[in-house]
């Protein structure tokens, strides 16, 4: 027999349980990060450990950027991601268009290719890469970067694009081929707006790539003035002195983009995550 | 699933199905006008994708069966040779990496996958709050790796960690986690868990929302219990989904790299050092790029190799064969 319960009580059942234990799973390394980044440096060695921070300090926030200059790294950040992602969804929604929409031969293999581009594993083309970069000397640089990132972003870019582009009514776009409109015009006014939630997903996508991405940044931007977030908290301090409460506090301020991003757009997320099996 | 959308390809013709407004020969004018205009869309990104990813990795075979010398600002290759293979094929460390990786690969995406869809069945019953718990869950996705790392370190510390805090204050002595080789490749694999297991069941979530609903009325209307419900009905149709959470995870967790770098560097010893890592240092710390190649080469043609074979296995799921 079911017992209804009231008040307070008709929420404790087993779902809402469950669903506490996955938040907390989730939370509670997040909640030391914070705290831990909020506590006085003195106290970020103590036993045993502080559970709250006590006295809430921002000493942290200033010594990353005063003293270890994590605005150099935030600012490289910005700049390589955002060029990544503007490049990325011009070249790609180009190709998905023409991938989606126009009658090329040849695109299944075109598009397998892509598909096995994608499944390389970064150390593969890490080396020849580097060497590469050394060679023309553009190691330390934004485009050392952003160009990789950009190629390597791309081909995810174009299948998610691509599936969006097939999934638009044609009529407006022949219409505007009747109406004698070139080509370029109807891809930028007439086809682009439609396939927006598209681009959102393939940029949602790049720009967390590129936010994220260490092995590449760690071996072609070393110099301290061309690090970029990843790098630059992975090189914070000494093996021997390790400045948790810098990294932590680093670690928030790099978060925080990211996180507003994937709040705003998570429905854009979870359509790029899923774009495998599900017809654009 | 993406492999079989390319098999239908040449029905999606976008003018094969119109009725032709004009002649023949005008629809075929129309259509190579078309095509070229196509091509011009999408050589650029070709162009780009084809000179900073294919060429490197026909370039890294070519450094593999190569002896490099990295001079002043270049580099030279003298000879065709197979040593750095044999080198990789006679040295203990390759073989230790190797097991690592498979082993490390396997049990993290097992624990993630079954943990996964345990959480994404439970949000699944969530009547309110689908939406924050769905970014909630993207969370740990979106944090850079080298920050879950350093996290994951200062927890796991030896003198001050709050994880050898709490075991000590349960009762269980001081273990030295990081330090010493078992517990090091657990504590690796506690971290990827907790970064991806919440990435695998947003997955697993989108796919079970999708699931016709009517099929688990017409279970619990014969008296099916919601565990039976789930392996008959659930899992079966929700393979399609599984399998490609499996895929995406094999190929982030045989790459391994930014974890163990910053966590344990490889460490204690060569305990956690995964075929990237190895790579990366025999290349980056000795400059020996030949050798280095042949390790990053290896770990690629296992990882094409493990996915194809997954896909073999797998490719009546992926196909949604089952439905």
């Amino acid at each position: 027999m079911k017992v209804t319960r009231v008040g307070w009580r008709r929420y404790l059942n087993g779902v809402n349980f469950g669903v506490v234990v996955v938040i907390l799973f989730v939370m509670l390394p997040i909640y030391w990060l914070v705290i831990s980044s909020l506590k006085q440096p003195a106290a970020l060695g103590a036993t045993p450990p502080q559970f709250f921070p006590n006295p809430l300090s921002f000493a942290n926030y200033r010594d990353a950027f005063s003293t270890y200059g994590f605005g150099v790294y935030f600012r490289n950040s910005v700049v390589v991601t955002i060029a990544t992602t503007i490049l990325v969804l011009f070249f790609g929604s180009l190709a998905g268009y023409g991938l989606g929409r126009l009658p090329m031969r040849g695109k299944s293999a075109i598009l397998i290719t892509l598909l096995i581009i994608s499944l390389f594993p970064g150390i593969a083309v890490v080396p020849p890469l580097y060497l590469l970069e050394r060679t023309i000397g553009i190691l330390n640089s934004y485009q050392a970067l952003i160009v990789p990132y950009t190629a390597f972003n791309l081909p995810f870019a174009i299948w998610i694009l691509r599936n969006y582009f097939q999934g638009i009514p044609k009529e407006m776009e022949e219409t505007g081929r009747i109406d004698g409109a070139s080509p370029w015009r109807i891809y930028w006014s007439i086809v682009l707006p439609q396939a927006l939630p598209g681009l959102f997903t393939a940029g949602v996508f790049t720009f967390t790539a590129a936010w994220t991405e260490f092995l590449m940044a760690l071996t072609f931007n070393n110099s301290n003035s061309y690090r970029t977030i990843p790098v630059g908290i992975a090189l914070f301090g000494t093996p021997f002195n390790i400045p948790y409460g810098t990294i932590f506090a680093a670690s928030v301020v790099a978060v925080i983009p990211i996180g507003i991003l994937v709040f705003v757009f998570r429905k854009s997320v979870v359509s790029g995550l899923t774009a495998g099996s599900v017809k654009g | 699933m993406a492999v079989v959308e390319v098999a239908d390809e040449p029905k999606v013709d976008p003018l094969a199905k119109q009725k032709p407004k004009a002649n023949k020969q005008f629809r075929d004018r129309n259509q190579i006008m078309l095509a070229r205009l196509g091509w011009r869309f999408t050589t650029p990104a070709l162009v780009i994708v084809g000179a900073i990813t294919i060429f490197p990795v026909v370039f890294s075979i070519v450094l593999s069966l190569s002896n490099v010398n990295i001079t002043g600002n270049g580099f030279q290759l003298q000879g065709f040779t197979f040593s750095n293979y044999s080198l990789l094929i006679h040295s203990s460390e390759w073989r230790y990496s190797l097991g690592f990786t498979v082993f490390y690969t396997f049990v993290t995406v097992f624990i993630e996958v079954v943990l996964g869809t345990a959480f994404a069945v439970l949000m699944e019953k969530l009547s309110r709050g689908r939406g924050p718990m769905m970014a909630l869950l993207l969370l740990p996705w979106s944090i850079i790796t080298v920050i879950s790392a350093e996290l994951w370190q200062y927890v796991y510390q030896g003198t001050y960690g709050v994880l050898q805090y709490l075991i000590n204050a349960a009762g269980f002595g001081k273990p030295v986690i990081l330090g010493t080789p078992t517990p090091a490749i657990i504590a690796m694999m506690a971290a990827d868990i907790w970064k991806t297991t919440p990435f695998v069941s947003v997955i697993v979530l989108a796919g079970l929302v999708m699931l016709p609903g009517d099929v688990f009325e017409a279970a619990s209307v014969d008296g099916c219990s919601p565990w039976q419900s789930f392996w008959k009905i659930t899992f079966p149709l929700l393979r399609p989904t599984l399998s490609i959470a499996v895929l995406f995870r094999i190929l982030q967790a045989f790459g391994v790299f930014d974890l163990p770098f910053v966590l344990t560097s490889g460490g204690p010893g060569t305990s956690t050092t995964s075929l990237a890592i190895l790579g990366y240092k025999v290349m980056f710390n000795n400059l020996q790029f030949g050798p280095g190649s042949a390790v990053a080469v290896s770990a690629t043609l296992l990882v094409l190799i493990g996915c194809l074979l997954f896909l073999r296995a797998f490719r009546s799921q992926v196909n949604g064969g089952d439905l």
